[in-house]
């Protein structure tokens, strides 16, 4: 055993850990944070994924020690307001859940897409997000949820670009 | 509760990071068969739930400096460190300019946040036959370094694959880097078939370089047999330039010639049908640049 401190959504957590244990254990049984999924344990279903320093990783592909002293994000902590962000109003809006289970995982993702690339085309979404998988098939319904986040921070942009030019 | 459940947890082991290759070699050592070497851990870790692997040490080479270089050295050609993830190595868009084959290869290995650990040395140190890197890094006619307590040497990687999870790497050795000559100026492409597979059913790695008189092409096609097999037969076929006749003839002759095997993923039969695919898509595609 041994004591590791990680940063989980801006607050430092320590806990004693084993040497061979699981990022996804550490956050979901020691830390309790629920949202990062348990499900195919092998980096396929792409459930567990989490951001670690700034990138989406698959928790279940990385030892709790390696996160050591660094950053992990989950959905919880996308906003810091306790607001909701663009991209979870927009799931809401499209119902673009249906049995829950992979919902956490694909908002992270898809927040972290549009936060690198605000206006991306259908292949980019794919790109981004063919790690993860929705067993109830809303796939149409998130990608509609991402058009209109992305329609949001246009719109948001422009009167900025035409404040500037006045 | 996860912990306890096969498939899920890990054997005991204890986790070591050293920071330098010098320490990392003294732990390989000391430890011997005991110890397991981590790059990005994407596939240690996998083996270790199936336990298909149970090393009472696991040393992590991600914070060893050495391992951490990507040198480009002008007219040298490109150094790939055993800790360079795939994500980083294809950010930044010289991969994608001068060594296209490798970029094609690479972008589509698995998904983002699996290539965000995975490294190039370790897809290549696990020599699945199915993986598409070692046919495009065969292509660029790449080697690997290794250093060891009796110091460095260099394998090209066709004789650094040996077969299947068999590579010419001693106990107590380290691959430190993939090296690969400069490329700039060739022209490279890399196809593969996977039919909705985790894995290519059949890959292929081309690269002609265009350097006056001395017109080369390499050929190397991946996952059709236990280790990347190259054609002379196709490699002639298209050595006076990629023509719709010599596209034709080229895609015959790996349909004919390259030997293919039966496994758990495709028929030997299927895979010679689907040389013919690829080889006259990836060169299609490369007569239109």
């Amino acid at each position: 055993m041994r004591e590791i401190s990680v940063t989980v959504n801006g607050r430092v957590r320590k806990r004693m850990i084993k040497d061979n244990e699981l990022l996804l254990d550490f956050l979901r049984e020691r830390l309790e944070v629920r949202s990062v999924k348990a499900a195919c344990w092998r980096g396929e279903c792409g459930l567990c994924t989490v951001m670690l320093d700034g990138h989406l990783v698959k928790s279940c592909l990385v030892l709790a020690v390696e996160a050591d002293g660094r950053e992990v994000k989950t959905v919880e902590g996308i906003t810091d307001d306790g607001e909701l962000a663009p991209i979870q109003k927009a799931f809401v809006t499209h119902g673009a859940a249906q049995c829950g289970f992979c919902t956490p995982a694909w908002v992270l993702a898809t927040h972290e897409l549009l936060r690198v690339n605000p206006h991306p085309s259908d292949a980019d979404l794919v790109e981004a997000t063919n790690g993860l998988v929705c067993r109830c098939g809303t796939y149409n319904q998130i990608r509609e949820a991402v058009a209109e986040a992305s329609a949001a921070s246009k719109a948001r942009r422009q009167p900025r670009e035409s404040l500037a030019r006045a | 509760m996860s912990f306890g459940s096969p498939y899920t947890t890990l054997p005991d082991f204890e986790y070591h990071k050293p920071t330098s290759l010098e320490e990392a070699l003294g732990m390989l050592k000391q430890y011997g068969d005991e110890a397991k070497l981590m790059g990005g851990g994407v596939g240690l870790i996998a083996f270790m739930k199936e336990r298909l692997m149970s090393p009472a040490h696991v040393i992590d080479l991600k914070e060893v400096k050495e391992l951490k270089l990507l040198d480009v050295a002008p007219g040298k050609g490109l150094s790939i460190g055993a800790a360079v993830t795939l994500s980083e190595l294809l950010e930044g868009g010289m991969l994608k300019r001068d060594y296209t084959v490798l970029h094609e290869a690479l972008a589509k290995v698995a998904d983002p946040m699996i290539r965000r650990r995975a490294t190039l040395v370790g897809n290549l140190c696990e020599a699945i036959p199915w993986v598409d890197s070692p046919p495009a890094l065969i292509a660029l006619d790449a080697s690997i370094a290794i250093a060891g307590p009796d110091g460095r040497r260099a394998v090209p990687v066709s004789g650094f694959i040996r077969g299947p999870v068999d590579i010419d790497l001693g106990p107590s050795e380290i691959v430190t880097a993939v090296d690969i000559p400069q490329a700039k100026g060739a022209l490279s492409a890399f196809e593969k078939f996977t039919g909705g597979s985790e894995f290519s059913l059949a890959s292929v790695a081309v690269m002609m370089s265009n350097s006056g008189r001395n017109r080369r092409a390499r050929v190397v096609y991946g996952s059709v047999n236990s280790t990347p097999v190259r054609s002379a037969d196709v490699e002639e076929a298209i050595r006076d330039g990629i023509t719709p006749g010599s596209v034709r003839k080229a895609a015959d002759l790996a349909s004919e010639k390259v030997e293919c095997v039966d496994d758990v993923l495709a028929t030997a039969a299927y895979r010679k049908h689907l040389l013919k695919v690829i080889t006259t898509k990836v060169l299609r595609r490369m007569m239109s640049q």
